[in-house]
């Protein structure tokens, strides 16, 4: 026994049946077996299988089987393209049937079957169609040839179809021209070329218009549709169009009321917006847009987003007819919600109560969505309408006073746009707003009333706490609110800096470090080296006065208003999206379509006011780099205390830098040379040989002016940096130079890349008499937190008084941070130095050493330079190679937390002395190696 | 018994025959086929797909499918094979040039299992026209002395003048016939 009877099997299945039904001899039969294969073809069966069998049906004189069998071949031709050929004889056949419903539906299939294999073989049926004696036929085959040219464009221009498309725009049968106009601007819009290929000409358009009272609903859509692609020569054949379509406005179907109204607006475009013509036609355009309203919801739908273009373009025609836009209870939430809108638009003084009364009780409503636009409603509405902000504002308020969650968030939402648009009026309600701050869940009402406590902050007492209060959960909050509350923060603190120093502290840590969205980080980096570098500039920029908002940005872009004025009664303007937004394929060729322009007045409409205003409002991108760049450049206070050069330089090149003059012989600088980081020749190793005053203590160099009186409202610092005991001081002077005593100092780092921190709170004497001066020592520890600063030393201190606070950022001396235990083994030394890349070294000379090789090491020694020195019988006595190993603190034993400078081969030659450099710079937690 | 025979037969007969009509583009099938059908000479363009008329013919129905000859369309003539009665094979007579092919396209149709009972007509069209070739040459020049286990006949036909036609369906209605 096998199993092989199991794969073959008796049944013959129902494609084999039907198979043998079809080629049955009896007519009824096959009749049955045709409508058995299309019933399974519409239920998705794959009966293609069938195609021979089903076309060899095709030929029969029974109507009934000859729409099967044509229905199949619509939809099976193009998987079976080259079977398909076997049909082209019977298409032939039947447009030549004397039967005129038979020869269009042989036009009408053949315009269907998508195979490029026998569209050649059709072109004479559909010449002979064309220039039938029924109308039928004919309105048919115009419509076929803009199947035709879809699937072979080339085709159909050579074989000179359009033209005869073009000779059925004068037929006599209405029906044949509206379908004719169809087909052609069918055709047109699918030119690759993006230029029509045919143009409507006066004579056309004036057979079209005379066709146009004459033909169905669907073939005046066609035609009012090409007139308005249509542009007249001038006002006055404007006129005489507009006057012939508008009795089209009083037709039952929307879809013509709606295309006449197209055409209307379009060529309304082209008269003068005073004429009385114009003010005459506006009267009679709001009649049939307001019955439109009265259909099913649907309609109701289509036509409010029209009715919203129609209102944006051309606000005079509907401004009588609010009442018709409020909302009826039974209305679809879709059709509500548009409603408001166009309530909003038509907003104005006269009616503005009533709106609000209608705005309010929709505010009460159960569906949510609705509530919330109306809410908004109401806010744009105090926007919109100056005079009735207040009473939008007391119509919000109450609506807070209901508690109800989602009203007061959105209220908050609209105040917060209120406030933007009439600052500092409706402040008072401010306190309310406050007390409702529990109630906030959604990101945007938080945001919102963040903005509000951060633009209002020198007015709400506790703004702190309150801000202090949403900080709390600053991870939890979404991108909206946390760039809110950054902003708030910083505002309050340049409005009370006195005490909010540790909130903006924080919020920007939270900021830069413990966020990864970019876009926060960056304006957290931002805020901070504005308030770090100059919080003048910083006040300037934070708290500059904003531009006020206009009722005009919920509007659409003009252009897009004209584009979408041109597609009413299409989908594109129930999406409000141009075509090419939403229709594949098409885009490319087919030319936006534009208003006409007043013939007469050309030259203003093309600059015309709003496009010149809106390219002065935005400028360019080049000329806002361009500003970009020259405020970089002219900023100098920006920057005035923070050295421009060490910015650019890397860490290597400011030891090496550093280094040279530490070796150096000239004597130093002037010590009240201002900015003395800066220049090279006041190095640090240099001024150890110049000065070094005893033989015991390390170089100290003299003190610069870090903070001059005039930025610091009168207080002056001047100060160094020192080594003693193997700690870090911070040694400053302080003069009060104002006119009153000062009090309350205070000292804060910023991070940095050593970690230092005060290790203990900064003693001044208190108070500083004005014209006094104090020797401050501040005692630095390297346990803090690190953060890598450009150039390696640089140190940001903030110093605070009952004045101010001042910014100030300092480059310290490298040689303080030298350690005393940084003594190295000459072999660990020497593999140390191989380890690190030579790419890492730097060469330099220094002159006018007048020191021996000993005195050199001695002097280093002081300074925790430990030198091996390594003697070696040498034509020069006094050359000498050494090895120089510094070793920075590691403050944090698990971080290794290192600068090591290695340096080797320094001699002393006569008055040079040569050295070269390398250094290895682990800075955790960076890693890197320099 | 005959009587009844033939009475059966009557209602048998009325079952349609089905012919097909094959051979090269050009060869006159179309013509052939509505000279048979309403007896005139129509004019024809060339044949892309098919063309099926009923044929009565001495009380007999013939549903007769006329093919297109073209080499495209050529391929999709074994659609139509099935139960297929008789074959009226058309040849140009004065198209030497291409009885090659036609002999290469009959045999192969030939060999087809589907028309292995079909009866088969030759018709050596186009006789009216000087230059063409004879019967004599036709049956040479399609191999049809190799011919086995197949009724068929050869006729001399011109459908433009309605020539041969009879005599070519007179036969076929008989061998039919006696076929049963």
């Amino acid at each position: 026994m096998t199993d092989s009877k199991y794969f073959t099997t008796t049944k013959k299945g129902e494609i084999f049946e039907l198979k043998s039904e079809l080629n049955s001899e009896k007519k009824e039969k096959k009749r049955e077996a045709v409508k058995k294969v299309i019933a399974s073809m519409t239920v998705g069966k794959d009966v293609s299988a069938l195609f021979p069998d089903v076309v060899n049906c095709m030929q029969t004189d029974n109507l009934e089987l000859k729409k099967l069998v044509y229905l199949y071949l619509m939809n099976y031709a193009k998987s079976q393209p080259d079977m398909a050929i076997m049909a082209v004889n019977t298409f032939v056949k039947d447009c030549e049937d004397p039967n005129p419903l038979i020869r269009a539906l042989a036009v009408r299939t053949m315009g269907c079957i998508r195979v490029d294999k026998i569209t050649e073989y059709l072109c004479e049926p559909l010449r002979k169609c064309l220039k039938d004696e029924d109308p039928y036929v004919r309105k048919t085959a115009a419509v076929c040839v803009a199947k035709l040219h879809d699937i072979n464009a080339s085709l159909v221009e050579d074989q000179g179809f359009l033209d005869q498309l073009k000779e059925l725009l004068s037929d006599s049968n209405p029906m044949v021209v509206a379908n004719a106009v169809a087909a052609l601007s069918e055709i047109n819009e699918a030119s690759s070329s993006g230029v029509p290929l045919v143009e409507m000409n006066t004579q056309t358009i004036n057979k079209l218009l005379t066709a146009l009272n004459e033909c169905t609903e669907w073939g005046q859509v066609f035609i009012l549709d090409s007139i308005s692609n249509y542009s007249p020569k001038d006002e006055r054949e404007a006129q005489s169009i507009c006057e012939r379509i508008t009795p089209r406005l009083a037709h039952a179907n929307a879809a013509v009321v709606l295309s006449a109204v197209k055409v209307l607006m379009k060529l309304m475009e082209m008269m003068a917006p005073d004429a009385d013509f114009v003010v005459n036609l506006s009267k009679k355009l709001a009649p049939p847009l307001v019955t439109l309203l009265s259909s099913e919801p649907e309609v109701q739908y289509v036509a409010l987003r029209n009715i919203n273009l129609i209102v944006q373009k051309r606000p005079d025609i509907l401004k009588n007819e609010m009442k018709v836009f409020f909302v009826k209870y039974n209305d679809p939430i879709y059709v509500k919600l548009e409603k408001l809108d166009i309530m909003i638009r038509l907003a104005n003084q006269s009616n503005i109560a009533q709106v609000l009364s209608e705005l309010k009780e929709y505010a009460t409503e159960v569906d949510v969505d609705f509530v919330r636009k109306a809410v908004r409603a109401i806010g744009r509405c105090a926007i919109k309408v100056e005079p009735s902000a207040e009473r939008c504002v007391s119509t919000l308020l109450d609506l807070i006073q209901t508690k109800v969650n989602y009203v007061v968030q959105e209220a908050i939402v609209v105040i917060k746009d209120i406030f933007r648009k009439y600052p500092n009026r409706y402040e008072s309600i401010i306190s309310t707003l406050c007390e409702n701050l529990d109630t906030l869940d959604e990101p945007e009402a938080r945001g919102s009333m963040i903005w509000i406590i951060g633009e209002y902050a020198e007015r709400i007492d506790n703004a702190d706490e309150l801000l202090e209060s949403f900080l709390e959960g600053f991870q939890d909050e979404s991108t909206q609110v946390q760039l809110q509350l950054l902003t708030a923060i910083v505002k309050l603190f340049l409005k009370r800096p006195a005490d909010t120093q540790e909130l903006v502290q924080q919020v920007l840590t939270l900021a830069t470090q413990d966020s990864d969205n970019p876009d926060l980080r960056d304006r957290g980096f931002i805020y901070w080296r504005l308030l770090s570098t100059d919080p003048a500039a910083a006040r300037e920029v934070v708290l500059a006065d904003k531009p006020l908002i206009s009722e005009e940005t919920d509007l659409l872009e003009p252009s897009l208003l004209d584009e979408l004025v041109c597609h009413i009664a299409s989908l594109a303007s129930v999406y409000h999206k141009p075509p090419s937004a939403f229709v594949e394929g098409r885009g490319l060729g087919s030319s936006r379509r534009a208003l006409p322009t007043r013939s007469g007045s050309q030259d203003i409409l093309e600059s015309s006011p709003s496009h010149g205003e809106r390219s002065g409002v935005i400028p360019t991108q080049e000329s806002l780099i361009g500003d970009l760049l020259t405020m970089d450049l002219g900023g100098p206070p920006v920057a005035s205390s923070v050295p421009a050069a060490p910015f650019a330089s890397s860490g290597l090149d400011l030891l090496s830098g550093g280094l040279d003059g530490l070796l150096s012989d000239s004597p130093s600088v002037p010590p009240q040379q201002a900015a003395a980081t800066a220049a090279p020749s006041v190095g640090l190793l240099g001024d150890i040989f110049g000065l070094a005053p005893s033989a015991s203590a390390s170089y100290i160099a003299p003190k610069q002016m870090w903070l001059p009186a005039a930025r610091g409202k009168g207080l002056e610092i001047t100060g160094t940096f020192s080594r003693r005991n193997g700690q870090i001081q911070m040694e400053m002077t302080m003069t009060n130079r104002a006119m009153q005593p000062m009090i309350q100092f205070a000292v804060q780092l910023n991070k940095n890349s050593f970690g230092l921190v005060p290790a203990a709170p900064l003693h001044v004497v208190s108070p500083l008499a004005p014209n006094q001066s104090y020797e401050a020592v501040l005692l630095l520890n390297p346990t803090g937190p690190v953060q890598r600063m450009e150039p390696l030393t640089n140190l940001q201190v903030a110093i605070k008084n009952n004045i101010d606070v001042f910014y100030f950022a300092v480059v310290m001396p490298m040689n303080v941070f030298f350690a005393e235990d940084g003594q190295m083994d000459k072999r660990v030394f020497l593999s140390t130095w191989k380890d690190i890349p030579a790419a890492n070294e730097v060469q330099y000379t220094i002159n006018n050493v007048n020191l021996s090789a000993d005195a050199v090491s001695s002097k280093m020694q002081q300074n925790n330079l430990n030198a091996s020195v390594e003697r070696r019988k040498e034509k020069n006595k006094n050359l000498s190679p050494k090895m120089v190993c510094v070793n920075l603190p590691g403050a944090d034993p698990m971080r290794l937390r290192t600068l090591r400078i290695y340096r080797r081969y320094a001699g002393v030659d006569g008055s040079i002395l040569r050295s070269k450099i390398r250094c290895h710079c682990n800075l955790s937690p960076w890693k890197n190696r320099t | 018994m005959g009587g009844l025979l033939s009475y059966f037969r009557s209602l048998i007969g009325s079952r349609e025959m089905r012919i097909l009509i094959l051979g090269l583009d050009g060869a006159g099938k179309t013509t052939i086929l509505y000279r048979l059908q309403v007896g005139e000479v129509v004019t024809t363009i060339p044949t892309i797909g098919f063309n099926v008329e009923q044929v009565t013919y001495k009380n007999l129905k013939f549903q007769v499918w006329d093919l297109g000859g073209q080499t495209s369309i050529r391929p999709y003539w074994r659609c139509y094979y099935s139960n297929t009665d008789a074959i009226i094979y058309v040849v140009d007579s004065v198209d030497k040039d291409r009885i090659g092919i036609s002999k290469q396209e009959l045999v192969s149709m030939l060999e087809e299992e589907e028309l292995k009972g079909a009866i088969l007509a030759v018709l050596a069209n186009k006789q009216d026209m000087e230059g063409a070739m004879s019967v004599a040459e036709v049956h040479q020049a399609l191999g049809l002395d190799l011919l086995r286990n197949r009724t068929f006949q050869i006729f001399k036909t011109s459908a433009i003048k309605g020539e041969g036609l009879d005599q070519a369906m007179d036969w076929l209605s008989n061998a039919l016939q006696s076929r049963k």
